[in-house]
């Protein structure tokens, strides 16, 4: 009777007790020591000085905020670039030809490949005195390895973006290739019979099919490459930098005042992703609505 | 108004080994309705895609106006398909929709306005432009379809079982619409359904087929009066057969002999084949009337209007229908005339399988 109406929430009470303490509690932690609160040192006063360090002091400020532009210019290069060229593969690969399994299974053959051995393989392969580089200095494209283009490390990213391009398309492959195989093609053969050419039927009907599920998609590809460290730390270079780099750098500093400067760091890429998330969320609602 | 011809269209899906149509010959005048009419997985749909260009025939032609258009690709080729689940696009207003073809024909946005409105009238749908397809019931996304093809002024217009997604009374609605509406514009109209009562209420003619074969092509009284074989005949209802032999214009079966009237040059019933009448046909009680033999009530079902009857024929049992306007009753058991007059009566080739 009344037992019963409490049985599911019982059951699921030590599961919830557990996220609860795990994600809320470090949350929590977190926050109050991105704070200055740090009982171990016996600093149990609040305050926003770490915040105010990592943005607008003048050992900081500018790393932050160089690093900030980098981080906004990587994770929207990646998300977009590899969302676009995700689409064009599996529109490719939905039409039958020879070799058609085997070419599925290399698109999506690095989604269990760690981002560690991507980034990796982009040195071996992308740098100055990578496999790329050798192969030119064979065909006598370039005489010696400098000529060769800075694909990795390099100041603008590209290294970084390269490697989250490679690493993420096989993950929008496959939600592409799973919205478009429950679409089927029906869609698109009414569009043609109504006079759509293949651009047309494109733009207007396979492209709007898929936006939904696409951007969800987008939408943690944006906050993961906005939010991760592996990929930039190894192919990056130190100016400018990441922000996540920049807060594993407070984080790996001795110094243990450095701690809280690096959960303020990391609050603000969550704040930052999530008021991002937010505003996606408030326009994609509106142009349901509105059509 | 386009003639168009079908000769020969074959189409052979890979991996599958009886083609889903096979020599299919059809000639329909421009400005015709027609009904292509058989069992589920026939080859309809496969023969509507492959006028519309959606799907690339095997073998055959396919021709506009003596033209043959197997070449040009489906965007071009003016025949416009309405699917059977409808395809609104979701995340389009009805208006856009209803707009599509001529969006994409480059049309500015004010005459696609005027003739969207138009459109949406002549569907009988007025001021639902701005709403969702979902937000709409079944039988409107259907007319909304409906607008959607005829905004583009289509030369040939295909309709995959437009009425069988719909409820009984929502039917009969778009049934009439598509028959006024195709009268009205004269556009030629190839339509699809697995259900004989719609092809005869609204195809001026019928392609009957089986397993992708053409197996009659006619006017429905013709289907009704002359089936060319026991499964057309079965498919439309029919239930009376009986084994014969035809010498001339007679039949001879073991319980008697039957005059019956000879049909069209094309229409050449077999030597050797089955006796058929509509139940509806059989006239009861009249002992003197030419065709009648005797036989008995085995059971009888008042349905109202009319009585059905289940009489034994000597080693057979047929079914016969009575008007209740027609006076005159008979009891289970009782022996009654039975006519089968001649001009009811047909020879049809019987099932290879039977
Ligand atoms: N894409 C396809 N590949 C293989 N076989 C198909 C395909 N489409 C239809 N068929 C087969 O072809 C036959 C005719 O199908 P269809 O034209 O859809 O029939 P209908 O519309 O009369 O129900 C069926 O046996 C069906 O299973
Ligand atoms: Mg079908």
């Amino acid at each position: 009777m009344s037992w019963e109406r409490w049985r599911i929430p019982l059951m699921l009470g030590p599961t919830v007790l557990i996220i609860l303490v795990l994600f809320f509690g470090s949350l929590g932690f977190g926050f109050l020591q991105s704070l200055g609160f740090q009982p171990q040192l016996g600093n149990t006063e609040l305050n926003f000085d770490a915040y105010i360090s990592v943005m607008f002091s003048e050992e900081h400020s500018s790393r932050f905020w160089a690093g900030l532009l980098l981080t906004f210019w990587v994770a929207f290069a990646s998300t977009f670039i590899s969302a676009a060229l995700a689409i064009a593969i599996a529109l490719l690969l939905r039409r039958t030809f020879f070799g058609k399994r085997l070419a599925v299974f290399l698109f999506q053959l690095n989604l269990p490949i760690p981002h560690l051995v991507i980034a990796i393989g982009m040195i071996l392969v992308f740098s100055q005195s990578g496999l790329l580089s050798r192969v030119a200095g064979e065909l006598g494209l370039i005489s010696s390895p400098r000529e060769f283009p800075v694909l990795v490390r390099d100041s603008s990213g590209i290294g970084i973006i390269l490697a989250y391009v490679w690493k993420e398309i096989a993950f929008f492959g496959i939600i592409v290739m799973a919205i478009l195989q429950s679409l089927g093609e029906d869609y698109e053969a009414a569009a043609q019979s109504l006079g759509a050419n293949r651009w047309q039927r494109f733009r207007y009907v396979t492209l709007p099919l898929i936006m939904p599920g696409l951007m969800s998609a987008s939408i943690i590809v944006f906050a993961f490459t906005f939010g991760t460290y592996e990929v930039p730390r190894i192919l990056g270079v130190r100016h400018p930098e990441m922000l996540p780099v920049m807060a594993l750098d407070f984080f790996l500093n001795p110094d243990l005042n450095a701690r809280a400067e690096g959960m303020a760091l990391s609050i603000i890429i969550a704040v930052i992703v999530l008021i991002l998330v937010l505003i996606y969320m408030y326009i994609s609602a509106r142009t349901i609505r509105r059509g | 108004m386009t003639h168009v011809r079908i000769n020969n269209l074959t189409k052979a899906y890979s991996g599958v080994d009886a083609p889903a149509v096979a020599d299919l010959d059809l000639d329909i005048p421009s400005g015709r309705l027609i009904a292509l009419l058989g069992p589920s997985g026939c080859g309809k749909t496969t023969t509507l895609k492959m006028i519309a260009g959606l799907i690339r025939p095997t073998a055959g032609d396919i021709t506009f106006d003596g033209d043959s258009i197997v070449r040009i690709p489906p965007e071009k080729r003016g025949a416009v398909m309405v699917f059977q689940n409808y395809l609104l696009f979701p995340y389009m207003s009805v208006g856009q929709n209803v707009g599509f073809g001529l969006k994409m024909a480059g049309v500015d946005p004010k005459t696609i306005d005027q003739r969207v409105k138009e459109m949406l009238n002549l569907v009988r749908l007025p001021d639902i432009s701005d709403r969702r397809p979902k937000q709409l019931s079944g039988g409107q996304q259907q007319r909304v379809a409906l607008a959607r093809a005829l905004i583009t002024k289509p030369r040939v217009l295909l309709l995959d079982e437009p009425l069988s997604n719909l409820d009984a009374h929502l039917r009969d609605e778009m049934r009439e619409l598509i028959l006024s509406v195709q009268r009205d514009l004269g556009i030629t109209t190839i339509f699809v359904t697995h259900d004989q009562e719609e092809a005869v209420l609204l195809a001026d003619r019928i392609a009957m087929i089986f397993d992708g074969r053409l197996q009659q092509f006619a006017s429905p009284d013709v289907f009704y009066r002359h089936p060319a074989s026991e499964r057309i005949a079965r498919f439309l209802g029919g239930v009376n057969f009986l084994p014969g032999k035809r010498q001339g214009d007679t039949v001879e079966t073991d319980v008697g002999s039957f005059r019956f009237a000879p049909g069209g040059e094309d229409e050449r019933p077999p030597e050797d084949g089955l006796l058929t009448i509509r139940p509806e046909q059989i006239v009861l009680g009249q002992p003197t009337a030419e065709n009648t033999v005797q036989g008995r009530v085995v059971s009888r079902i008042f349905v109202g209007t009319y009585t059905r009857y289940r009489l034994a024929l000597g080693s057979h049992q047929i079914e016969a229908v009575r008007s209740a306007d027609v006076a005159g009753d008979f009891a289970e058991g009782q022996d009654v005339p039975i006519g089968f007059p001649a001009d009811r009566v047909w020879m049809v080739r019987p099932d290879q399988a039977a």
